[in-house]
């Protein structure tokens, strides 16, 4: 028995599904099963002595009537949806320029090309300590700027006023996610056969058509990933909420990913920090389908 | 009236750094002629297209397309459209779209666009793949319709840049033909780069034979083939190359001993320097089998190789004699030869300078 086992581990099919099997395995316990409880968690009554069993009064929708109900739910929605979109925006719209910029070939760009990736490795904490610095309201280098190229005139408190906080967590985010929209990008860009760019010159277009006829249209592919991408980690940007606004002030800056940790660690009311969980869940998984279909129209000529 | 030429190249030269890689080259160009630049790789004959295109800037010198100087003018406004070794098709466009782009980025209306369209795909043969996408195409097709983006432009020049080397044998040969009907048919001014020396005989009108940067011979096809004015082009135009023997002028300057076995002395048409080193070049298809009595070279078959028209006969061995006879040779492998070739026939370079020493046909 033991032998038969190992000969079909060591020369049969045993062993493709062994390489199958681990990593399926360790996706189910560590992904799929704690999702999953997540999604039956948002369907139950938890309470702190309830905590450690799986069996818990089934109240079919009430937590997310609950949910609906606060009446903070729809701002800190609002507050994801502009804290997404407008993060995405600038980490597309900062990286295509930088990828287009490093693109030029001009001596050093690769290796500066290289540097940008610093922002991307930092830790988010670290980068939310370095953005504290820089937005402080008394002292911080953005208002001396600011202040100096006369477009402010007195100084703006970016984390405790409730105008800005948000925004003060959506530049931090930009600066973070920038370089890794650069490097897909540019990775697209090295992709366009450089002898399309010299035809379509040759047949009359200029660099602002070639942009829109030959570089958009064969970066699409890309782009949609890159989109799709910047979504989900958006979603997932946790860190920078913490070390920079903790939400606040007021729920100013708080996004559905930090309130559902807010609602189960610091409130503990694990329910309801399930039910957002779900909520995003779903909103992910668009995105990712969206990804994978974006990638799978790849034009290559 | 004296027809302007439609491109001049004048002294033109390029540095890429420390690369000097086009050197004094000058050409002209007439209109509505068909021009080869040959060579071997590296020798800067796809440098000097674009150049010509405007996709590379020349260091010094002169470009002129219809007596308009346009070294500072950018590609697309230079009237001249390209077919590229790689075809560069635009992937994310159909088969229409790909031919219209430039008529499209002019703002031609429709009707005249889908007119134009519709000539060139009926001249290329294209109709029934007008909405296809370049990657649903078989190779020569995409040829075709790289060729349709060229003509349905009409440009004052057509670059072709290794259009054929990406097809196979016998795909190629078709489309030689088919690229020089298009000229004859379209009448515009071509420069067409190849490796291929074939290609340049066969199609080209005027032949630029380039090496390492500089132009080392330029003419019709049959001069270049003739009066090969230099080794290298004497050994580059002709299938099988030309066979090279180093010997010496005799004494009366009137025969030239070459360095093979058995010393053989073959009659020239013309009096050379006696006592002079030379590299006797002579061409297969010239040498024959020599009928008794006749001075010969005196060598052995190694192999022997008959395609049914001609036969190859590889004779002797250092160097290697190459023969291509019209006639069924009936000889085998290791069997004694000898052959000959009619003094006008034998050319003649400098060892040194690879020159020709005069004219072998003159």
């Amino acid at each position: 028995m033991m032998k038969r086992l190992y000969s079909a581990v060591v020369d049969g099919k045993g062993f493709d599904i062994l390489l199958v099997g681990l990593p399926l395995l360790f996706l189910i316990t560590f992904s799929g099963l704690p999702l999953l409880y997540n999604v039956l968690m948002s369907f139950q009554e938890v309470d702190i002595f309830s905590l450690g069993s799986l069996i818990r009064p089934f109240v079919g929708l009430d937590n997310y009537r609950a949910l609906l109900a606060q009446p903070e739910f729809w701002p800190i929605m609002w507050n994801t949806v502009i804290f997404v979109v407008c993060s995405i925006f600038g980490q597309f719209t900062l990286g295509f320029a930088l990828a287009l910029f490093f693109d030029a070939g001009f001596r050093g760009a690769s290796f500066l090309r290289g540097l940008f990736l610093v922002s991307w490795v930092m830790p988010g904490l670290v980068v939310g300590a370095i953005w504290n610095w820089i937005l402080s309201g008394d002292f911080g280098v953005l208002n001396y700027i600011l202040r100096a190229t006369g477009l402010i005139s007195e100084n703006i408190f970016w984390r405790s006023d409730t105008d800005f906080s948000l925004w003060a967590v959506i530049i931090a985010n930009i600066w973070l996610g920038t370089a890794f929209n650069m490097i897909l990008l540019s990775v697209g860009l090295a992709g366009i056969p450089k002898d399309l760019y010299e035809a379509s010159e040759l047949d009359g277009a200029n660099v602002w058509q070639r942009f829109l006829t030959i570089t958009i249209p064969m970066m699409r592919s890309t782009i949609g990933a890159v989109i799709s991408l910047g979504l989900i980690f958006t979603l997932q940007q946790f860190d920078l909420f913490a070390a920079i606004t903790s939400g606040g002030p007021a729920n100013s800056s708080n996004v559905a990913q930090y309130w559902a940790w807010e609602l189960s660690f610091r409130q503990y009311d694990f329910a309801k920090g399930a039910t957002i969980s779900t909520i995003m869940i779903i909103t992910v998984m668009i995105a990712a389908l969206l990804y994978v279909r974006s990638t799978r129209h790849e034009v290559r000529g | 009236m004296t027809q302007q030429p439609q491109i001049e190249l004048v002294s033109v030269n390029k540095h890429y750094g420390g690369f000097h890689a086009l050197k004094d080259i000058s050409v002209t160009i007439a209109k509505g002629s068909f021009v080869a630049l040959v060579g071997p790789s590296g020798c800067g004959k796809s440098t000097l297209l674009r150049s010509l295109a405007g996709l590379e800037s020349i260091t010094t010198g002169e470009i002129r397309i219809t007596g308009e100087t346009v070294n500072e003018t950018p590609p697309r406004h230079r009237d001249v459209a390209m077919v590229f070794q790689s075809y560069a098709l635009y992937p994310h466009m159909t088969v229409r779209e790909n031919m219209s782009y430039s008529l499209r980025l002019k703002r031609v209306p429709k009707t005249k666009i889908d007119a134009a369209v519709a000539e060139a795909a009926k001249i290329l043969g294209l109709e029934d793949y007008l909405d296809r996408k370049p990657n649903a195409l078989s190779g020569g097709q995409r040829q075709r319709v790289a060729m349709g983006r060229a003509i349905i432009r009409n440009p004052k020049v057509f670059l072709f840049d290794e259009p054929l080397s990406n097809l196979d044998a016998s795909l190629r040969v078709h489309m030689r033909k088919e690229i020089r009907a298009l000229h004859e048919r379209v009448g515009a001014t071509s420069v067409y780069v190849t490796h291929d020396q074939i290609e340049a005989m066969t199609m080209a009108d005027h032949v630029v034979v380039l090496k390492g940067g500089s132009v080392e011979q330029q003419g019709t096809p049959l001069s270049l083939y003739d009066m090969p004015a230099t080794k290298f082009v004497a050994g580059f135009i002709g299938s099988p190359a030309m066979n090279f023997v180093s010997g010496e002028i005799t004494g009366d300057g009137g025969s030239v001993l070459l360095d093979l076995p058995g010393r053989p002395i073959l009659p020239l048409a013309r009096q050379a320097t006696p006592g002079r080193k030379v590299e006797a070049g002579l061409r297969p298809e010239h040498l024959s089998l020599a009928p008794p009595g006749v001075p010969a070279i005196e060598t052995r078959a190694s192999s022997v190789e008959s395609t049914g028209s001609v036969t190859y006969l590889y004779c002797g061995g250092d160097p290697e004699i190459i023969v291509l006879s019209q006639e069924r040779e009936p000889l085998s492998s290791g069997e004694p030869v000898r052959l000959t070739i009619a003094p006008e026939n034998i050319h003649l370079f400098d060892p040194q300078t690879g020159l020709s020493i005069g004219q072998a046909a003159g």
